[in-house]
């Protein structure tokens, strides 16, 4: 069988003055993969995934990508233009914090209103309905449509992001913390239903986490981070259930037994 | 003409920087081209864009229009046309079709320009995102980028909000298939009109010290939905002075009852329609 190889980081450095943000950080990403990152507060996980969605350019290194049209690209020479295309369509990013990836002043449907309408969908009903089916497949009530996303929990705020960003049929997606700040119940549903919409639209995805359960549970492969650099990479099971790297150990031992 | 003043009160270094920003607009339809306003003897808000445009291109041989919500006779109109009569010294009129020169507010008249005149709007706010972005390096961005959806989801939420999109006035355009240009606060009546008009359409924001231009047989088109096509504004009632039921018509209120009249809000085409039809 024949996977796309979609990304491909190679040597990816960012500095911060003389600190260290990440450091030669080489990994391929598949279509259809869900790539974990995790790492302790600092290790640089969100650095690099700030590197990946081209919110800062990093001080070295390469990230070609493919797209779905136009063959292979050099992510961090495109222009800025084409970047801002990519993340408003193509790409997508979840927020750890839901207020950072909604428009609070614009209701539900306008939220996922605005993805469709970036690739230049025009058609009122169209939005309307591709809204209503967003918000069904992520659990929300299709009823809500007109409510702002101040009225919902942060937990159907979560969910109301995952649509946004979904709706337009992305290619990758990027998750920080995803389930960050929301209680275990909450979580545990929230995992679920991006559970199995991966599985149903086969998007491509890069999770940035600390929860080891959350890796567990999504992801194929792992990124191990520890103060910038990559200390340990493979099949996620092979990784939890084997780790090779003593921080790894470290880290798979300090997982609550209850 | 009274003196100490130069010929239509800027100085000529100053129309002349005015005249290149106009010759700017001119050839990127619907782009917002900063420019160095002057200080004027008008407060911000009554004009000061639109007469310092009208100013630099304003010539002895003109024949100013200024309008206000139509009317030829309000406030507005009446000191802007005093001023230039005053430094200029030049003709002016309130018939639509004499007129080289016209100088609006709110309003595009209801007689059809022709070729040889030059429509100036006067415009509060040059940037019809700016309510939806309040940084003017993103919006300025957004307009290079061609990233427009903001605009769209502000007419989806009227639609899914109200059952229709409820703008009247300053209802944004797209010019030449390319820029997002806010029409002034005219009714969205007058839109269609913007549209393939034969005259120069030139815009001045005073305060926000920014000019631009619509050229002769340009393409205007209301934003819309595919399935909630634009739509102008009608009445049921006509004109109770001239009985015109194709223009744009203000509602006044005459009594202490309330007893309400509609009448032309462009005076001069009520006063020719009346004319015709004695």
């Amino acid at each position: 069988m024949n996977i796309k190889k979609i990304m491909h980081v190679e040597n990816l450095t960012h500095f911060y003055g003389n600190q260290i943000g990440c450091k030669g950080i080489n990994f391929d990403l598949y279509k259809g993969e869900i790539l974990g990152i995790v790492g302790e507060s600092g290790s640089g996980k969100s650095t690099l995934l700030k590197c990946l969605s081209g919110e800062i350019s990093p001080s070295a290194g390469k990230i070609n990508i493919s797209l779905d049209q136009g063959g292979v690209k050099d992510f961090l020479s495109l222009p800025e233009q084409e970047k801002r295309q990519l993340m408003r369509s193509m790409w997508g990013i979840v927020h750890q914090n839901p207020r950072d990836g909604l428009n609070l002043r614009i209701s539900a449907g306008g939220n996922i209103a605005e993805r469709l309408l970036n690739v230049s969908e025009k058609n009122y009903s169209f939005l309307r309905n591709t809204g209503k089916y967003w918000m069904e497949k992520t659990e929300m009530d299709p009823d809500r449509i007109d409510e702002f996303p101040l009225s919902f929990s942060g937990g159907m705020q979560q969910r109301l992001q995952i649509s946004k960003i979904l709706s337009s049929n992305p290619q990758i997606v990027f998750m920080d913390e995803p389930t960050g700040g929301l209680d275990v119940s909450v979580q545990a549903k929230i995992l679920d239903t991006i559970k199995s919409i991966v599985r149903d639209i086969n998007v491509t995805m890069i999770i940035v986490t600390h929860d080891l359960a959350v890796v567990r549970f999504l992801t194929d492969k792992l990124l191990v981070m520890k103060d910038g650099i990559v200390v340990e990479t493979g099949l996620t099971d092979r990784v939890l259930d084997d780790p090779q790297h003593s921080y790894t150990q470290l880290l798979t031992s300090s997982i609550l037994q209850v | 003409m009274k003196t100490g003043f130069n010929f239509a009160y800027l100085d000529e270094a100053t129309k002349r920087m005015i005249r290149r920003k106009i010759l700017k607009a001119v050839c990127i339809p619907g782009y917002q081209c900063p420019f160095g306003g002057r200080e004027m003897p008008l407060a911000y808000g009554w004009g000061t864009g639109g007469i310092q445009v009208t100013a630099s291109i304003i010539g002895k041989q003109d024949i100013l229009k200024v309008i206000d919500q139509g009317a030829d006779d309000t406030t507005n109109a009446v000191s802007i046309k005093n001023f230039f009569k005053r430094v200029c010294n030049i003709m002016t009129t309130d018939r639509t079709a004499e007129a080289s020169l016209i100088q609006t507010r709110h309003r595009i008249p209801e007689t059809t320009l022709n070729k040889d005149q030059i429509i100036v709007y006067q415009v509060p706010q040059p940037e019809p995102l700016r309510k939806l972005e309040p940084k003017e390096k993103e919006t300025r961005k957004l307009h290079a980028y061609k990233e427009y959806a903001l605009m769209h989801v502000k007419l989806y939420e009227e639609i899914s909000q109200f059952g229709s999109v409820i703008k009247t006035w300053a209802y944004p355009v797209e010019t030449n298939n390319r820029y997002i240009t806010d029409p002034t606060p005219i009714p969205k009546f007058d839109n269609p009109k913007m549209n393939n008009m034969e005259a120069l359409q030139l815009f001045g924001a005073g305060r926000e010290k920014r000019i631009y231009a619509i050229p002769p047989y340009t393409k205007v088109k209301s934003l819309d939905f595919d399935d909630h096509p634009f739509e102008i504004q009608t009445w049921d009632e006509c004109c109770s002075i001239c009985g015109s039921t194709k223009s744009y018509l203000d509602e006044i209120i005459i009594n202490n009852e309330g007893k309400k009249n509609f009448i032309c809000s462009d005076t001069d085409f009520c006063k020719s329609n009346l004319e015709k039809n004695k």
